[in-house]
């Protein structure tokens, strides 16, 4: 992959990591603790993925791409159906 | 035979010849996706554990939580994951033959994950000075786990960033890297669970 593509995913890694740093800033009790550990928990599913795609190539293959879609979208729904267990403390 | 089916035969032979269907679209070393996958499951599987740690009891698990460094985990992010852009510039530069160049992308990303690991023995001293050990509470049990097993992937990591930065193959160093940015991938995932998910 082209380095100005790769400095791009890695922009938008931080972008997004610091997205997820401001959020858990945010401390309120209740529905919106829930709503940003929900939102945190997506946000790295969507780091992991462009991980996947861009640094580790798999965005040359459809079909991988879409496996590893699944993957890591039924990760990310497994972690916040067990967060709701919890009840969000 | 017409030019036509004899095309096609040969077609159909290259195909049998590949013999890998999908498997063959991964790129890189196939055995590292092997091990990449099943060290993803057993991530996978320890952090949905984690969170059903959490789920058993919630207000223990915050209060735990709550005495981790969260700048410093915030830190190793942007740590690990500059350290990943380093390694696959240093597999791009290496593509193009530009190898002292490659090398410096590499030595760059190595230093990186010696940051990493530095930032976590802080984290551990600090905790160790607290009286908090492996068996303070099942959050500290799987705290140091998790966080412990994926700072001996760094280290193996480091390994193998070292020995392909001598045995510098495009192959060679592809695969180390893959196994680079599985580590960098681990953490994305694991930080928020481990740290921010209150």
């Amino acid at each position: 992959m082209a380095a100005r593509a790769l400095v791009q995913a890695w922009g938008m890694l931080l972008a997004l990591s610091f997205s997820t740093t401001a959020l858990t800033l945010v401390d309120r009790p209740g529905a919106t603790r829930m709503g940003i550990a929900v939102l945190v928990l997506v946000l790295a599913g969507v780091k992991a993925r462009i991980i996947l795609a861009r640094y580790l190539g798999l965005a040359a293959s459809h079909f991988w791409t879409r496996a590893f879609d699944v993957a890591l979208g039924l990760f990310i729904a497994i972690a916040v159906a067990i967060y709701f267990i919890g009840k969000g403390g | 035979m017409s030019d036509r089916t004899r095309h096609e035969a040969r077609s159909t032979v290259a195909a049998d010849d590949d013999g890998w269907g999908v498997l063959g679209e991964l790129p890189g070393d196939f055995m590292m996706w092997v091990l990449i996958v099943s060290e993803l499951l057993v991530f996978s599987a320890a952090l949905l554990a984690m969170l059903a740690v959490r789920a058993g009891d919630p207000v223990r698990f915050a209060a735990d939580q709550a005495m981790l460094d969260r700048t410093a985990g915030a830190l190793n992010t942007i740590v690990l994951v500059t350290s990943g852009l380093c390694a696959a510039l240093a597999v791009e530069a290496r593509s193009r033959e530009a190898r002292a160049t490659a090398r410096r992308w590499l030595a760059g990303a190595g230093l990186l994950g010696i940051v990493f690991l530095a930032v976590k023995a802080v984290e551990y001293t600090h905790k160790a000075s607290l009286g908090i050990g492996v068996e303070t509470s099942p959050f500290f049990t799987f705290y140091y786990l998790v966080t412990g097993f994926h700072a001996a992937h760094v280290v193996a990591g480091l390994v193998l960033l070292g020995l392909v930065a001598v045995f510098d193959s495009v192959r060679n160093m592809e695969t180390a890297v893959a196994f680079w940015h599985m580590v960098d991938l681990v953490w994305v995932l694991l930080f928020p669970i481990v740290y921010l998910v209150r």
